[in-house]
């Protein structure tokens, strides 16, 4: 083989090389290459400036060959042109590379090929490059690595590690990279890879094969046109053409970083420090220089023109700029114009309809009128619509269509045959309006007297009607319905302490949570005052099945109820029960059903209101798993399964201030069943003043025992007061009589009431409160916040302390509402000298946020659980210490 | 280059919404789409002559590409109307076309030539009007107007991976034949120049006239060298007289294969394809390339034009033409000849056999090249195929342009 004699030369030239200052400078200094190679026309790597792995290895075997330096070099080798590689993993590197090759031939004869790796940073620079894409805009690339698949070659900005590592299926990737990668040209808008609208720009780069795609979030883009509104129409036009020259000015960039890279090799080869290469040479560096430079001139073509272009059609354009507005005015009226051919193809439209349906002149040419339908007319309608036109070439009416966006509207329709001089009708001109605010004006007058003035729900007329048809419906599909009985919790004493305008207030929300947990085809109704009823239809064939179902429903409802409401700038709580009766077919009459509901309502109301209950036999396990607790219950007292754990409570210098004893029931066979299972059962029963005398006692014998020891001499202890123990005549007198059997200092138990106690007779508790104090028991309100208590209401009672929510303390260090409710609840303690003390503290932002604000005393998991009395023991030594 | 989307953005794009308005409102008060005129393309190609028997499938492959651009509603609602002249195999007389067809019939573009001096005749009336001519065929190279795009392959997507292929894997000793003009000169040039820098051997080299039959001289010359392979580069109806020669002079192509550049399925069929089978051809496309897309195309064409038809590269390079300037028509919504021409630069487009891309700075195409063997039934089976697209380099690497312009003229010179 002659090339055997051509080697030495190539290792001359290497040598050469080898000793340039240059090359070392553009390596080290300027970033351009990773390294260089010099390559024998038998694929033998005889130079490398890094002496990686590669270096004295042949392309034509095993492991090399495979690589994209083999290919640029099979390919420069065959066509004796120079080649650049794609952009792929590259083992003796360790990292993504690129190659670009070039033949050095002298005196005719190929002595070898000349490459150079290119820093994948270069690439990604590029690509991260976002000037005058606004902030949401960036390009991404993209190449195909197998048949059904692509990648991402840089990082995307949703997604910083995608960059050769994150995969597109070809058949359901985001579309534009799609579009690029199968070689299309053009632009629109599309949903990204984070399956976001986007306008975007798709190119091919057929120098990389890659896909490149230039986009912006076409809420950004639209956002200044929204503001031009005489420029809406077809704004997308224009900017998918502006989109497509920055991907077009993107794209080239990306033949920038070869292009320096080229000339500095150049530079290599010249020696010095000259831009242009001089071209002259004929030995392989001269070739190599020509190859660059070619690049080079490329790009500043490409750059004056594209400048060129955008200025002269901006020329063109602004001088036809006032004929044009002109034009455009005829044909942009407030009413929608929609033309279509003979056979019903739409093939205009105007900026009206748009506005209208919501349906751009792209998204509708060529399709049938049809499209916009809502389906609430039959077909016979369209038929007679259609026997008109054609007898009459016109028709207009009331039609019920639908935009885009799903809504339906009315409008009123006036179509026009188009006829030629043969008579041959050639278009349909459609012209519309939409009548939605005239059609609602017609409805407010049908609603007076079927529906609620407050709620705009259906009134008890419409709901009897409904639910008369709806048992019909059921009698022939035997399919199960449900009647739902709904009342507002505490609905009067809202009434009464905050007024009616508040109380409307709350109704309104109320409808309008209930409306949203519904289907649209359920009917909702007001019967008046709180009550609400529910027609839930067609719900299963199986009542087991509807039954699960509609709990879900109704539980839903009571979630919903259950959340606070802000009535102007009260924060108010409050909750529904509901109650539930099945139906199918029209064996029981609608009286019979409301009343079986109504029945299951107050059964939800007995049980401790904020509930849900069947009326159905099926629901009775339900009712009968609840007796088995309460029958449980009775024994857990003498059975001795009721425990007393203590919370502690400490001061801002983590002193122990005392305890709140909380209430546990330990069952021999079900094991710890938690305070809200239980206590709603307790107090739908006399248990709870049982188990409030147990409590009692059992405090007082604790308290007995903190006595007898210096360090806990002082704590008080704080235990809770249902409010049916309250409001028992002689509760007064069961205080007095535990605190003068157990012989405790009264000042170290304190009886915590919840709002709901002490807003139930205002006399009566006044009076019972003073009389507490009276005996030296320190009182405190418990939940303060949730409820309504007005200051007023609070300055009669002889509180000791008021207890934050911990539903504020939860949320004081991230909701601005929370943190005042929290400052105003401290200032008011502070005001009327009583103590404040925050339950429910879990972190050190809430403590640091409670203290900066005044409250000296805290309660919660920051500190401590509940414990038992042994353990809290061990917890108070642990804190002396 | 500024590309904020300020308020020049702002206002390029309030142009073009007025624009896009204009055309909305010039739609509804025309809506007869008969009352837009058509918009006429000039064909220029061969139907008699020597070179009938090549360029008539061309002018099939542009009314292919012409009718279905109007059945998806042609330009902006305007229909594509093809105005072919027959250039008669004599590149006088289709320049006089190119002028006729420019000046009296107002075309938007022109789609044709065979050989490169039919080009080049055409090519300084093309320049004159700055006008625009799509040229479909592979050729040497060595020249770049603005005024033209090429949809052939350059040297370096055809002769130059074939005549390397041949040295790697027929052997070095070669002898060169070919027509006498300017393409077959200039690539046997550069088929040179390659085959040198890889230390081959030629044994000869012979030209003849343009539609020659005498072939008896030069294949006596073959018979007796027993090159190791023969590069033919003879065009027309010569290439059935040379290959008739050589199986009448009993040279078996097992033994002494010959590499064509102008020899494609529909030269095959033309001259009986026994002729030519066992022999080599180099091209862009082959009939015979898979893909379900391709074969579709195949079946659309045989169903318009008759199923014993056959379709081959030059074909599809004219196809492509008309599809790269109705879709930068469309793109632009217009069929002014300078915006036509910068967007016909930068476009991309899905074809039939992959991605079509245009080359910015060369206004070339770049290519996958393949090497086919003829089959006895008038198709090829692929020899070999580049690892991926090609760039299109007109002037090869390894001489400056200055070099390569004054080997050009020189050849041009050489001409009778």
């Amino acid at each position: 083989m002659p090339t055997r004699g051509m080697a030495p030369a190539l290792r001359n030239t290497a040598g050469r090389l080898s000793h340039s200052r240059r090359v070392s400078l553009l390596i080290l200094e300027e970033g351009l290459f990773y390294d260089v190679f010099l390559i024998t026309p038998q694929g033998e790597i005889v130079y490398t400036y890094k002496r990686e792995p590669d270096f004295a290895t042949n392309l034509g075997n095993y492991p090399m060959r495979g690589t994209q330096l083999a290919l640029v070099f099979r390919e420069s080798r065959m066509t004796l042109e120079s080649s650049i590689s794609d952009l792929e993993h590259y083992a003796p590197s360790n990292e993504p590379a690129t190659f670009v090759s070039a033949p050095v031939i002298r005196d005719g004869r190929l002595l070898g090929v000349v490459a150079f790796q290119l820093d994948s940073q270069r690439i990604y620079q590029i690509s991260m490059d976002v000037i005058g894409l606004g902030t949401t805009g960036e390009t991404t690339l993209a190449k195909l690595v197998g048949p059904d698949e692509a990648i991402y070659i840089a990082p995307l900005r949703r997604d910083p590690l995608a960059a050769m590592q994150r995969k597109i299926d070809l058949k359901a990737g985001a579309a534009p990279i799609l579009k690029a990668l199968a070689g299309q040209y053009g632009g629109g808008v599309e949903l990204d890879y984070a399956g976001k609208r986007v306008v975007a720009a798709w190119r091919y780069l057929p120098e990389l094969r890659w896909g490149v795609v230039v986009k912006m979030d076409a809420d950004e883009v639209f956002a200044p046109l929204y503001r031009q509104q005489e420029i809406l129409v077809k704004s997308l036009l224009a900017l998918m053409l502006f989109a497509g020259a920055l991907a077009f000015y993107f794209g080239r960039r990306l033949v920038l970083p070869l292009k320096n890279f080229a000339l500095s090799a150049g530079e290599i080869a010249a020696g010095n420090l000259d831009k242009r290469v001089d071209e002259s040479r004929s030995d392989e560096i001269g070739v190599l220089g020509r190859a660059f430079n070619r690049m080079t001139e490329n790009l500043q073509v490409l750059t004056r023109s594209l400048e060129d272009r955008i200025e002269e059609r901006t020329r063109d354009l602004n001088a036809a700029n006032e004929q044009l507005r002109v034009a455009a005015v005829t044909f942009e009226t407030h009413e929608a114009i929609l033309i279509t051919d003979a056979s019903a193809n739409i093939i205009r439209v105007n900026r009206a309809f748009t506005g209208i349906t919501g349906y751009s002149q792209e998204e509708v040419l060529g399709k049938n009128p049809r499209i916009l339908s809502s389906g609430r007319q039959d077909k016979a309608f369209y038929a007679a619509m259609w026997q008109q036109l054609l007898a009459t070439d016109s028709w207009s009416g009331e039609v019920w269509d639908k935009r885009k966006s799903g809504q339906i509207y009315p409008k009123w329709l006036t179509i026009t045959a188009v006829k030629d001089k043969q008579g041959k009708t050639t278009e349909y001109v459609a012209i519309f309006s939409d009548i939605t605010a005239r059609k609602k004006a017609e409805d407010e007058i049908r609603n007076l007297a079927f529906y609620d003035a407050l709620t705009g729900l259906p009134n008890r007329r419409l709901m009897l009607d409904r639910f008369r048809l709806a048992l019909s419906v059921s009698a022939r599909s035997h399919q199960y319905g449900a009647v739902l009985f709904l009342d507002m919790d505490k609905f009067k004493i809202l009434n009464d302490t905050l007024g009616h305008d508040h109380g409307d207030l709350l109704l309104i929300e109320v409808a309008r949570r209930i409306q949203a947990c519904v289907r649209e085809m359920d009917t909702v109704a007001r019967l008046g005052g709180d009550e609400f009823v529910m027609l839930v239809e067609e719900i299963s064939a199986n009542a087991n099945e509807a039954s699960q179902k509609v709990a879900l429903i109704a539980e839903k409802i009571r979630m919903s109820l259950s959340a606070p409401y802000q009535l102007k700038d009260h924060r108010y709580h409050s909750s529904p029960s509901i109650g539930v009766c099945l139906y199918r077919g029209s064996g029981e009459s609608v009286d019979d059903l409301l009343k079986h509901a109504d029945l299951a309502m107050y059964q939800a109301k007995d049980s401790g209101r904020n509930a849900v209950r069947f009326f159905d036999p099926a629901m009775q396990q339900a009712v009968e798993a609840h007796a088995a607790i309460e029958s449980d219950l009775r024994h857990a007292i003498p059975g001795e399964q009721l425990r007393l754990h203590y919370q502690i409570q400490i001061d801002s210098d983590h002193r122990p201030l005392g305890a709140e004893a909380l209430l546990r029931w330990v069952h021999p066979i079900r094991g710890m069943i938690s305070p809200a299972q239980f206590i709603p059962i307790a107090e739908e029963s006399s248990l709870i003043l049982d188990i409030g005398v147990w409590v009692l006692n059992t405090a007082c014998q604790q308290l007995v025992l903190w006595g007898r020891s210096e360090e806990t001499r002082d704590l008080e202890l704080a235990i809770n007061v249902s409010a049916q123990q309250f409001g028992l005549a002689d509760f007064v007198r069961q205080v007095e009589e535990a605190v003068e059997r157990h012989g405790i200092n009264p000042e170290r138990l304190k009886l915590e009431l919840t709002e709901s106690v002490v807003l139930k007779d205002v006399a009566d508790v006044v009076a019972k409160m003073h009389a507490l104090k009276a005996i030296g028991v320190k009182l405190s309100l418990d939940d303060f916040g949730t409820g309504y208590s007005s200051l007023a209401y609070l300055k009669k009672l002889p509180l000791d302390q008021i207890k934050i929510d911990q539903s504020f303390v939860r949320d004081a260090t991230t909701d601005p509402n929370d943190a005042v409710m929290v400052k105003t609840i401290i200032d008011m303690a502070q005001n009327f000298r009583l103590n404040v003390i925050a339950e429910g503290v879990e972190t050190d932002a809430q403590l640091a946020f409670l203290r900066k604000n005044g409250c000296m005393a805290f309660q919660g998991y920051l500190f401590s659980k509940p414990v038992s009395a042994m353990e809290f023991e061990v917890l108070l030594q642990r804190l002396s210490e | 280059m500024r590309h904020c989307p300020s308020r020049g953005a702002v206002n390029l794009a309030l142009a073009f919404v007025l624009a896009a308005v204009l055309s909305g409102v010039a739609g509804l008060l025309l809506s007869r789409l008969e009352s837009q005129p058509n918009i006429k393309i000039g064909v220029l190609h061969s139907l008699t002559g020597t070179l009938a028997a090549s360029e008539t499938p061309l002018v099939d492959a542009l009314r292919l590409a012409v009718e279905e651009a109007n059945q998806s509603g042609g330009v902006n609602g305007a229909l594509i109307e093809m105005v072919v002249a027959d250039c008669r195999s004599d590149a006088a007389y289709c320049a006089q076309q190119a002028e006729k067809l420019i000046a009296r019939d107002g075309v938007r573009a022109l789609f044709g030539c065979w050989t490169s001096s039919c080009r080049k005749a055409v090519k300084t009336i093309v320049e004159k009007h700055h006008h625009l001519l799509f040229y479909p065929l592979q050729y040497e190279g060595l020249e770049q107007s603005p005024d033209i795009f090429y949809t052939g392959a350059t040297p370096g997507q055809q002769i130059i991976p074939m005549v390397l292929w041949a040295l790697q894997n027929k052997g070095n000793r070669f002898y060169q034949i070919g027509s006498d003009y300017l393409f077959p000169r200039a690539a046997n040039l550069i088929a040179r120049d390659v085959l040198f820098a890889r230390g081959a051997q030629l044994l000869g080299e012979r030209y003849l006239p343009l539609g020659a039959s005498d072939m008896a001289a030069a294949v006596k010359e073959i018979a007796a060298l027993r090159p190791d392979f023969v590069l033919n580069t003879l065009n027309g109806d010569s290439n059935l007289h040379f290959f008739r020669a050589l199986q009448q002079a009993g040279v078996r192509a097992e033994d002494i294969p010959v590499f064509s550049t102008s020899i494609a399925e529909a030269e095959l069929a033309a001259m009986g394809p026994e002729l030519g089978a066992g022999h080599y051809a180099a091209w862009n496309y082959f009939q015979s390339l898979g893909g379900a897309e391709n074969r579709a195309f195949v079946e659309r064409f045989k169903q318009r034009f008759g199923k014993d038809r056959v379709l081959d590269d030059p074909m599809m390079s004219s196809y492509i033409a008309a599809k790269l300037w109705v879709e930068a028509a469309r793109v632009q919504d217009s069929t002014d000849l300078a915006l036509i021409k910068t967007t016909l630069a930068q476009l991309t487009l899905h074809a039939p056999q992959g991605i079509v891309a245009a080359d910015y700075r060369t206004r070339h195409i770049w290519k996958m090249a393949y090497i086919g063997r003829a089959r006895a039934d008038g198709q090829f089976e692929i020899a070999w195929q580049s690892p991926q697209p090609l760039r299109p380099a007109p002037f090869p690497f390894y001489r400056s342009r200055e070099e390569w312009q004054a080997v050009s003229k020189a050849l041009a010179g050489a001409q009778p």
